[in-house]
């Protein structure tokens, strides 16, 4: 499944993923954004894998906001954003 | 606050022969490597590209962005540079880019924005003195009435940042949009339907060589900020090789977000 958001103001959010038994796997961000240090991207990949694919956003962002590697800088990007690719990623899965 | 300037340092300037894309994505750490640890003064480095390339940003997927089969048939190299943003077409005589190495007490306590307008500021003025009205556009674009110009991207590591970018000198649009995936989503708030209609190439806004619009760049920094000429080491030239094998020229690296 692939979804992709352009961030007002912002730079391309890309997410990738696959479902299993009910559960977000292969999850993979990319996009032209921004990232300080560049090791918060396989953080935020790991935040999400596994998760059920009903858990709410609050709990989504929450867990991505605590693999954050300390002082992480974005630019382009954010969590919302982040959220709103995986809605899109996750909707397109549906009807596919 | 204790904010340094740009005459606060001393400039040098590393302007070398072509060299292959694998290494100039190896340079860029090596040297940004070397300024942050004190090693080197702050550098302005010319790019001359010996290959035409495909430079994807740190966090691009490989397989969204390019297309393998089409790069390879136009003999188009695909390598994946340190700092992120999007993916730029290289032709050799199409392109001007440079980098540059600065103390990041050149912007402490800058927001993003306000550290990409710092470090573009002397481009911007060397573009008018060439005769274009050119404007820092955020969140990192290079843009005149015409269309965009060039691409900025900083990245930090250590004790300084890398602001590097890539200016349009003249383009062959068709095979940059036969080799790049450039999807809607990523046009949606460009307001413009066609990819090919957002680079507006330096060739035809000053009329003048490459190697003249490269010539005037230097001059206007140097007039600005100071600007000795200046040569690779030898220990950053082995450590540059060193990085081609051991990281930039590895699937491990180029397919590390696929």
């Amino acid at each position: 499944m692939h979804g992709e958001y352009k961030m007002p103001g912002g730079k391309l959010v890309v997410m990738d993923l696959a479902l299993r038994d009910g559960r977000l796997a292969d999850v993979r961000l990319s996009g032209d954004f921004f990232l300080e240090p560049d090791t918060a991207l396989p953080a935020i990949d790991a935040a999400l894998e596994g998760r059920p694919v009903a858990s709410d956003d609050a709990t989504l962002a929450a867990a991505v906001e605590a693999a954050l590697p300390a002082g992480t800088m974005m630019y382009g990007i954010s969590v919302e954003a982040i959220l709103v690719a995986l809605r899109r990623a996750l909707h397109e899965g549906a009807h596919a | 606050m204790s904010r340094s300037e740009w005459r606060d340092h001393d400039w040098r300037l590393i302007h070398a022969a072509p060299q292959p894309p694998l290494l100039h994505m190896a340079l860029d750490e090596a040297l940004l490597t070397e300024v942050g640890a004190g090693r080197r003064p702050p550098t302005l480095r010319l790019w001359e590209w010996a290959a035409p390339a495909v430079v994807i940003g740190r966090f691009q997927s490989l397989r969204n962005e390019v297309d393998g089969e089409a790069a390879r048939r136009h003999g188009i190299e695909v390598v994946r540079r340190i700092s992120g943003g999007g993916a730029m077409f290289i032709e050799p005589g199409n392109t001007i880019t440079y980098s540059v190495y600065a103390p990041l007490s050149m912007v402490e306590g800058l927001s993003f924005q306000e550290s990409y307008a710092l470090m573009d500021a002397w481009v911007l003025e060397a573009l008018r003195e060439l005769g274009i009205e050119a404007w820092y556009q955020p969140l990192n674009d290079i843009a005149s009435a015409a269309g965009k110009i060039g691409g900025a991207a900083q990245t930090r590591r250590g004790g300084a940042l890398l602001h590097h970018v890539t200016m349009a000198y003249d383009i062959d649009a068709a095979k940059m949009l036969d080799v790049l995936r450039i999807g809607r989503e990523k046009l949606s708030d460009k307001g413009t339907a066609s990819a090919a209609k957002r680079v507006d190439p330096l060739r035809s806004q000053t009329g003048l060589p490459r190697a003249a619009v490269v010539e005037r760049m230097l001059d206007t920094f140097r007039r600005l900020h100071g600007l000795a000429d200046d040569s690779l080491r030898e220990e950053e030239q082995v450590q540059a090789q060193a990085l081609v094998k051991d990281k930039f020229g590895t699937d491990a690296w180029i397919a590390d977000v696929p």
